[in-house]
């Protein structure tokens, strides 16, 4: 049975994948990677963003080829792979981890409003409050979810800027000596960029909407290419501007340098950089939720609105039970560990098994 | 449809967390911490606020309250408040001399808890009573900005080397550095000025540098953009040396420290009949001389005190791998010393 291809006036030019993918990758884990990273490899570990930034051009490599071979997305792969019930069954995990990475992304970023601006806020009245935005930005299709991909990372961009306010209170020697850790730690620090990397994978899930999905990759690698850069950079302006132990008890480290930004008509410039925060969280729970419930009509064959009801009633009964730092903070990990066990073992395990069944369904045409 | 949606969302959202409307509301931008007379309390707070008259002056409101913690403070000065108290606005904060004496860390971890406060906060001591400091009546603009100007341009032209609160935190985690705060002294009800710096070994206070120092600490521990010193010559003669600026290297080796401190600077005021280019270079020996001399004693004296705040051992931790702090800490009673600085008078005024 056939796929039927997604009509080109619903499918995205190849460019967007940029705003795609680099839009998911940059969301929470941005806040506090530095802090996570220096406790492994302390300030060596902007090696570690290099490092890992190379390791996920190889899994988009993996990516690209997976759906070029199997025509389209996981779904398909899955199918392609171990038929359609079994192949179904692998997709249906999928829902639950996009599930969680939205979860994950509303919560933390609830978490540092509430920490930070308003402790009285109530976490399910704003998540209400953004999830319905979400309902109605997804019912736009998916055209609007890169649309706002795209002015959720274009208009937060100058707040990259307002870091610089900190290279004034920088001393860059403590980043020397270099190399002055194992190999082993700077690895343990790469894995646990984790969090602040995922969302690249999302690639395989949207893959049947993009025009000339071949044209698309290099845009992909240059997104992945963009964020590592500016991870490091962002990395290596944070090590300047702490010491290692001051650094160590920071929850949000990007967040804490802004206290340093002093403007003439602005006395506390975190509120500013948090609120438009939240345009930078925006697609990143648009996507995942996107995903999520177009995997839902994929696998169980019922239409995506219901779909994204199902997924936005999940994220909004879960999100009530999460309360404390400790909490977030597990979830935080656990949704980093999935990420990485999805992106670096189970995707090219996926690549070997469509090699595999490529090369079997070519023998039998013989 | 989607209209409704709309209507009910901006319903929702309104009135979801508190109002603070700027003029119904206490903003914090001065305190003093001493140690409470009362036993049973630790701290004594004098927490400063600003009242904003409709002529454009400003009262200088100060309440006290004490307490364990700086939170208690809060709350008791709340209860005399007739505003809500908020803490966004700090600029300075001043520890009197007991209590910098006893520790200041509590206080400073509770400030960068604080999710509100800024990390420009100037931290300071105070020679006498912090909530004496506090119930001055300085300048127009009210005492936290007059205070907070005070240490600022000081840092900008003088000699106080570049401090505030994220400086401070920072160097009181790094292994190998020690925190050093500007001091200030109350003359007259209307008047403070800057005495010296604190010298601090972890967090409690251990010595204080009096102003003749100054030029050569910050010398040591910041560079300078635009310091000056005055140069003694012979026959009673004096030259301003105006402009400096400085820059300073250090490398340790061997458990020996060399330091370079390189000057340049013009000449402003000269007291002699000719300023000849012997005069010049008079000066410049002077000065390398001097400065050599006064840094030495310095870090002998820094040495001798156990604290270190010119992080050389920082400084030897960038310069070596695999740097044992435990072992740096003998090493430093130790330590070598050898400062050579370089004078370099690049122009002397619009006359010869």
């Amino acid at each position: 049975m056939k796929e039927q291809p997604i009509p080109e006036r619903l499918q995205i030019s190849p460019f967007l994948v940029f705003y795609m993918v680099m839009s998911i990758q940059i969301g929470i884990g941005v806040l506090g990677y530095q802090r996570i990273i220096a406790m492994d490899a302390g300030y060596d570990a902007w090696i570690s963003i290099l490092f890992a930034g190379g390791c996920i051009h190889v899994i988009v490599w993996l990516i690209y080829k997976i759906c070029e071979t199997a025509g389209g997305d996981i779904v398909t792969a899955h199918k392609y792979v171990a038929g359609n019930f079994i192949g179904k069954a692998l997709s249906a995990i999928f829902i639950a981890y996009f599930i969680l990475f939205s979860l994950t992304v509303l919560r933390t970023f609830i978490e540092v409003i509430q920490v930070w601006m308003f402790p009285e806020i109530s976490t399910f009245w704003f998540s209400f409050a953004f999830m319905a935005l979400c309902v109605y930005i997804i019912f736009g299709g998916f055209r609007t979810v890169v649309g706002i991909a795209f002015f959720g990372l274009v208009l937060p961009a100058y707040l990259l800027l307002t870091f610089g306010w900190a290279i004034k209170f920088s001393n860059f020697y403590n980043l020397l000596p270099i190399w002055d850790h194992s190999i082993k730690e700077l690895l343990t620090a790469s894995y646990h960029m984790s969090l602040a990397f995922i969302g690249f994978e999302s690639i395989i899930f949207f893959y049947p909407f993009i025009k000339e999905p071949k044209k698309s990759q290099k845009w992909a690698h240059f997104a992945v290419l963009t964020t590592t850069i500016i991870y490091t950079i962002l990395a290596i302006i944070t090590f300047a501007y702490f010491s290692e132990d001051q650094l160590s008890k920071q929850i949000w480290p990007s967040l804490t340098m802004w206290k340093i930004v002093e403007m003439p008509f602005v006395e506390r410039f975190e509120y500013i950089g948090i609120a438009n925060w939240n345009l930078i969280i925006l697609p990143n729970v648009c996507i995942s939720v996107w995903i999520a419930s177009r995997l839902i009509k994929r696998v169980f064959n019922i239409r995506q609105k219901a779909g994204v009801f199902f997924v936005v009633a999940a994220v909004l009964s879960i999100i009530n039970f999460l309360d404390t730092r400790k909490e977030i903070n597990t979830l935080n990990d656990y949704v980093g560990k999935m990420g990485f066990i999805f992106n670096f073992i189970y995707i090219p395990l996926l690549f070997a098994a469509v090699m595999m069944t490529k090369k079997l369904k070519k023998g039998k045409k013989k | 449809m989607k209209k409704q949606l709309l209507i009910c969302l901006v319903l929702l959202l309104s009135g979801c967390v508190d109002k603070e409307i700027l003029d119904e509301i206490n903003i914090e931008v001065g305190v003093g911490y001493d140690l409470a007379e009362d036993s049973k309390d630790k701290y004594r707070g004098t927490v400063l606020f600003q009242e904003f008259q409709p002529d454009k002056s400003v009262i200088n409101r100060t309440f006290s309250g004490s307490g364990k913690l700086r939170q208690d403070l809060l709350l008791d000065v709340t209860r005399q408040s007739s505003e809500p108290v908020v803490t966004g606005g700090l600029k300075v904060a001043v520890f009197g001399p007991e209590i910098s004496r006893e520790g200041i860390y509590d206080l400073i971890d509770s400030f960068q808890r604080d999710a509100s406060i800024g990390a420009r906060v100037f931290v300071v001591t105070s020679e006498d009573k912090a909530e004496d400091v506090m119930k001055g009546e300085y300048g127009t603009r009210g005492n936290s900005t007059y205070i907070y100007n005070l240490i600022q341009h000081n840092i900008d032209h003088r000699d106080i080397p570049k401090t505030n609160l994220h400086i401070v935190s920072r160097d009181y985690y790094e292994t190998g550095k020690d925190t050093f705060l500007p001091r200030i002294k109350k003359i007259a009800d209307d008047k403070v000025e800057i005495i010296g710096v604190s010298l601090f070994d972890k967090d409690k206070e251990v010595e204080i540098l009096p102003l003749k120092d100054l030029f050569f600490f910050k010398l040591l521990v910041d560079k300078y953009s635009q310091g000056n010193f005055d140069v003694k010559l012979e026959k009673g003669n004096l030259a301003a040396v105006k402009s400096i600026k400085s820059k300073h290297k250090i490398k340790i080796i061997d458990n020996h420290a060399s330091i370079n401190i390189n000057i340049e600077g013009i000449i402003r005021e000269y007291t002699g009949r000719k300023l000849t280019s012997e005069v010049v270079n008079d000066v410049e020996k002077k000065l390398e001389k001097k400065v050599e001399r006064e840094c030495l004693k310095l870090l002998k004296q820094f040495q001798e005190l156990g604290i270190d705040p010119v992080g050389l051992g920082q400084i030897k931790k960038t310069q070596h791998r695999k740097f044992d702090y435990k072992k740096w800490e003998d090493e430093y009673k130790t330590l070598e010393f050898d400062v050579k600085c370089n004078v370099d008078v690049e122009e002397t005024g619009i006359i010869e």
